[in-house]
C-alpha cells in the first residue's frame, strides 16, 4: 500500500516539477508583436448555440482585429434564442451562395450570409447538430486555408491572428493553440487591457488555473511535443489536416479529440510536423460566475475527457505516439483522474495504514509544488505582459495559498462525478450559463449598441 | 539579468525547502519504506508494564520433602517455523535446516511431552527464588526462553505455549522491534512488532538480548566482546528503556561475554544473565553466567527428554 503511494506520489512530484521549471527556464518573454508582410488567409468559424448573450461581444473582437486577410463564419447552429435576429441586425446579412466542399456530413444548411456591413463577415445558418457538427459546416463552407476554432463566448485580441500568422510561418507546424485568458480578470479597453484581480473568489481560482493550464502546462507540453488539447475556445489549424481526419467527431470533447487526431495524424504521415502553443496569440472568455455553472463546464470536460480516453483506447502509443499517450493516461488519467486529486487520495491511503507523518510529509511536498507551481505561473504570466498593479499581488499571493488548500479541491468533485456522469448519460450536452458580462470596452468610438433582448 | 536571478533564487530555494522536508521526514521515510533498515527509536518505550505483572508472581507448590528439585534445565529457543513454510532458505550449505530453528511439529511434540508429565514453566520470580535457593520448586520444573524476538515465535510457538498455558522468557534484541505492524513471512528475518508484543505478553516474559549489539565486528568479534564497558553499557541500557522491565535480565548475544560484559550489566542493575554454557541450572549458580540447553532441530524426542532430565 505504502509502495503504490509512494510510486503514484513520485511520479506526481515529477510531472509537477517539469511543469514548473521547463517553463521557468524555457519562457524568456516575448511581447513584441512582429507584423509579417506577407498575411495568411485565415478563416474563423464561430459556432453558436443560444449565445445571444454573449454573440456581440465575440463580433467586437472580431471587428476590431488588425488583420485583414480573414474571413469569420458565425455558424448558428439551430440557435432557439435571438442569435441569429442579433446577428442579421447588426451585420446587414445578405443571402450569398457559395459551394460548400463535401469531405464529411453535416446537419442541413438553411442559408449562407455575407455582411454587408463587414464583407469578410458571414453567418451560416444550419439546423441543430451540435458544436462538432457546426464545425464541420463551418469547415466545408471556408475558403481560406487556415482555420481558426473561436468560441462564441470569446473575444480575440486585436493582434492575435498578427500572432498566429507569425506561428504558421513555420510550415510544419500544423495545429497551434492560443492562449485563452478569462475576460472577468481583465479591465480597460481590449486594445490596452489591465489584468485585475478584485473579483469574487472562484472566479479568482480559474484565473489561476488558466494561467498555470495555458502559460505552464501548455508550455511544457508543447516542449515534450506531448500537448493533449488545444482548447476549443481558440485554436488554429491547417484546414487540409482537418480535412484529411474528416473533420470534428461529435463529443463533448471535440476539442480534446481533434487535437489527438492531429497527433494520430502526425504520427502516420507527417513525421516533421508538430502542434504548437502559441502564448502571445490571446482571446478572452468569460467564465462561469457561479458553482452551478462551474461545476457544468466541468463535469462536461470530464465526460468529453473519459469519452475520448476510451475512443483512443486502441490508439496509445503505437497511433498517437509514446509522448502524448504518456501524459494522456499518466498525468490526466492516473494522476488526474484515477487518483482524483493526488493530495487528497494519497494521505487518504496513508490514513488507512495509519501513517499520519507520511501523509502529513506528502501533504507538506504537495502544498510546497502547488505553491511554487502558482508562483511560478504568475511570474511567467508576467514575462508575458499580464503585469498586477502591487495591491493585486498582494492580494495573488495571500489567495494562493488559500485557494490550495480550498478552491482546488473542487477539482476531486469535478473528476469525480464528471465521471461517473459519463457513465450514466453519455450523450448530454451541458451547458454554461452565460451572464454577458463584460468589464472590457472598445471606447466610445467602436462601441457596438447592444441590443435588449427580449 | 533579472529573469536569470529570479530562476536562480527560485530554484535554489525550492531545492532547499524541497530537502528540508525530506530530511525533517527522513526517519519516517526510512521507517515505511525499508523496514528492515529501520531501527527501534531509543527513547520509545514499549508499554506491557501491567501485562507483565505475572512475571514477578510466584506461587507455593507445596511439596512434600523429597519432591523439589534440585537442578532443573534452562531451554533455549531461536525460530520455530511451521514445517509447510519450509523453504530452501531455512537450509544451511550442508543442506540440513539452520541451527537456530525448531520446526513447529516438533516443538509442538516438546511441548505435549512436558504437559503430559506435568511440567511447570517458571517465573522469573520464581526463577531467581530458586536460585537463591529461597524457594522449594518441582521437580518437574522448567524454564523456556527464545533468543532475539523473532516474529514467528508470535505466529507459531505462542499458540502452543498458550494452549498449555506455559510461559517463557523471550530476549529481544529492541532495535529490532517495529513501530508498524507487517505480513508474518516465514521467509524473512521478521522480529516483534510492538502488536505482537502486546498481544502475547501474557505468556513472554520480554527481556533483553541487546539493543543494536546482536553484532560482530569486522574480525568476527562479538560487540559484547570486542566494544568497551562503556559502549556495552549504554546499548544495553537502551533496550532497558524500551522494555522498562522493573527487574531485568539479559541473554548474551552469541552467548558471548568475558568480564567487562558482566560488570557492565551488574551495574546496569541486571538482575542476572543466561548463557549458552549447555548444563542443567542448580541454585547457588553464579547469576550472571546462568546455563542453557539449546534445542536443535534434529533433537529427537529421546535427545529432548534427556534435555529435561526426564528418565
Amino acid at each position: 500500500m505504502e509502495w503504490i503511494a509512494l510510486a503514484l506520489f513520485s511520479t506526481f512530484i515529477l510531472f509537477q516539477m517539469l511543469y514548473i521549471f521547463i517553463p521557468l527556464y524555457t519562457i524568456k518573454g516575448n511581447k513584441d508583436v512582429k507584423k509579417l508582410k506577407v498575411e495568411k488567409g485565415f478563416s474563423i468559424l464561430i459556432p453558436a448555440f443560444n449565445e445571444e448573450k454573449t454573440i456581440l461581444n465575440c463580433l467586437q473582437g472580431i471587428v476590431n482585429l488588425n488583420y485583414k486577410n480573414f474571413e469569420a463564419i458565425f455558424i448558428n447552429d439551430g440557435s432557439s434564442d435571438q442569435t441569429l435576429e442579433l446577428l442579421t441586425d447588426y451585420l446587414d446579412l445578405r443571402p450569398l451562395s457559395r459551394t460548400s466542399s463535401t469531405f464529411t456530413q453535416f446537419e442541413r444548411i438553411n442559408g449562407f450570409y455575407q455582411s454587408e456591413k463587414h464583407p469578410n463577415i458571414f453567418v451560416l445558418d444550419k439546423a441543430n447538430g451540435g458544436k462538432a457538427d457546426a464545425l464541420n459546416a463551418g469547415i466545408a463552407y471556408s475558403l481560406r486555408k487556415l482555420v481558426i476554432t473561436l468560441d462564441a463566448d470569446s473575444i480575440l485580441e486585436p493582434n492575435a491572428l498578427t500572432v498566429m500568422n507569425q506561428a504558421f510561418e513555420d510550415k510544419k507546424v500544423i495545429a497551434a493553440g492560443g492562449m485563452v485568458q478569462i475576460s472577468q480578470g481583465f479591465t480597460g479597453s481590449h486594445v490596452k487591457p489591465k489584468p485585475v484581480f478584485n473579483v469574487p473568489g472562484l472566479i479568482r481560482y480559474q484565473i489561476i488555473q488558466y494561467l498555470t493550464d495555458f502559460y505552464l502546462h501548455k508550455t511544457t507540453q508543447a516542449k515534450l511535443k506531448s500537448i493533449t488539447v488545444i482548447a476549443g475556445a481558440f485554436g488554429a489549424f491547417q484546414k487540409q489536416a482537418l480535412i484529411e481526419v474528416n473533420g470534428y467527431r461529435k463529443t463533448v470533447g471535440e476539442d480534446l479529440d481533434i487535437t489527438l487526431r492531429m497527433h494520430k495524424l502526425i504520427k502516420a504521415k507527417y513525421k516533421k510536423h508538430k502542434l504548437i502553443f502559441v502564448p502571445n496569440a490571446c482571446c478572452y472568455t468569460e467564465c462561469p460566475e457561479n458553482y452551478r455553472g462551474l461545476f457544468s463546464q466541468r463535469f462536461r470536460w470530464q465526460k468529453g475527457f473519459i469519452d475520448c480516453l476510451i475512443h483512443f483506447r486502441k490508439s496509445y502509443f503505437k497511433n498517437l505516439g509514446i509522448p502524448v499517450s504518456i501524459y494522456i493516461l499518466i498525468d490526466s488519467l492516473i494522476l488526474g483522474t484515477l487518483n482524483a486529486y493526488p493530495t487528497m487520495i494519497i494521505p487518504i491511503i496513508l490514513l488507512i495504514t495509519k501513517n499520519y507523518e507520511m501523509a502529513l510529509f506528502f501533504l507538506a511536498i504537495t502544498f510546497l509544488l502547488a505553491l511554487s507551481r502558482s508562483m511560478v505561473a504568475m511570474v511567467v504570466a508576467g514575462r508575458f505582459g499580464h503585469h498586477y498593479s502591487n495591491w493585486d499581488k498582494l492580494k495573488v499571493s495571500l489567495f494562493i495559498p488559500f485557494e490550495i488548500l480550498t478552491y482546488r479541491l473542487l477539482g476531486l468533485v469535478f473528476v469525480t462525478v464528471g465521471t461517473i456522469l459519463f457513465f450514466k448519460n453519455k450523450n448530454s450536452w451541458n451547458r454554461v450559463d452565460r451572464v454577458g458580462m463584460n468589464k472590457q470596452n472598445y471606447g466610445e468610438g467602436i462601441r457596438i449598441p447592444r441590443k435588449e433582448v427580449g | 539579468m533579472r529573469r536569470v536571478l529570479f530562476n536562480l533564487l527560485f530554484s535554489t530555494g525550492f531545492v532547499f525547502i524541497f530537502s528540508f522536508l525530506i530530511y525533517s521526514f527522513s526517519d519516517t521515510l526510512v521507517h515505511a519504506f525499508l523496514p528492515g533498515s529501520s531501527i527501534f527509536p531509543k527513547d520509545q518505550t514499549i508499554s506491557l508494564s501491567k501485562c507483565q505483572d505475572w512475571t514477578q508472581e510466584v506461587r507455593d507448590f507445596q511439596l512434600e520433602p523429597g519432591e523439589e528439585a534440585n537442578r532443573i534445565t534452562v531451554l533455549m529457543y531461536h525460530k520455530i517455523i511451521d514445517d509447510q513454510q519450509i523453504q530452501d532458505i531455512h537450509y544451511n550449505d550442508d543442506q540440513v535446516l539452520q541451527e537456530t530453528i525448531v520446526l513447529k511439529s516438533e516443538f509442538e511434540n516438546q511441548m505435549a511431552v512436558l504437559k503430559k508429565h506435568d511440567y511447570v514453566t517458571l517465573t522469573k520470580a520464581e526463577f531467581q527464588l530458586f536460585l537463591e535457593n529461597k524457594l522449594d520448586i518441582p521437580k518437574n520444573s522448567v524454564l523456556i526462553t527464545f533468543d532475539d524476538g523473532f516474529k514467528n515465535n508470535y505466529h507459531e510457538a505462542y499458540p502452543i505455549l498458550k494452549k498449555h498455558n506455559f510461559t517463557a522468557l523471550n530476549f529481544v534484541i529492541t532495535s529490532h522491534v517495529t513501530p508498524e505492524e507487517s505480513k508474518y513471512d516465514p521467509i524473512g528475518q521478521q522480529y516483534f512488532s510492538i502488536a505482537d508484543m502486546k498481544k502475547s505478553c501474557d505468556v513472554f516474559d520480554f527481556e533483553s538480548h541487546s539493543y543494536n549489539f546482536h553484532k560482530r565486528d569486522e574480525d568476527g568479534e562479538a560487540y559484547l566482546i570486542a566494544k568497551n564497558k562503556e559502549s556495552i553499557k549504554q546499548d544495553i541500557a537502551v533496550s532497558l528503556i524500551n522494555l522498562n522491565s522493573e527487574v531485568p535480565l539479559f541473554s548474551y548475544p552469541y552467548g558471548e561475554y568475558d568480564n567487562e560484559t558482566i560488570e557492565a550489566i551488574r551495574d546496569l542493575n541486571i538482575k542476572a544473565a543466561f548463557t549458552v554454557l549447555y548444563d542443567d541450572v542448580r541454585p547457588g549458580v553464579d547469576l550472571y553466567e546462568i546455563p542453557r540447553k539449546t534445542v536443535f532441530p534434529d533433537d529427537t524426542i529421546e535427545d529432548f527428554k534427556e534435555k529435561i532430565n526426564l528418565k
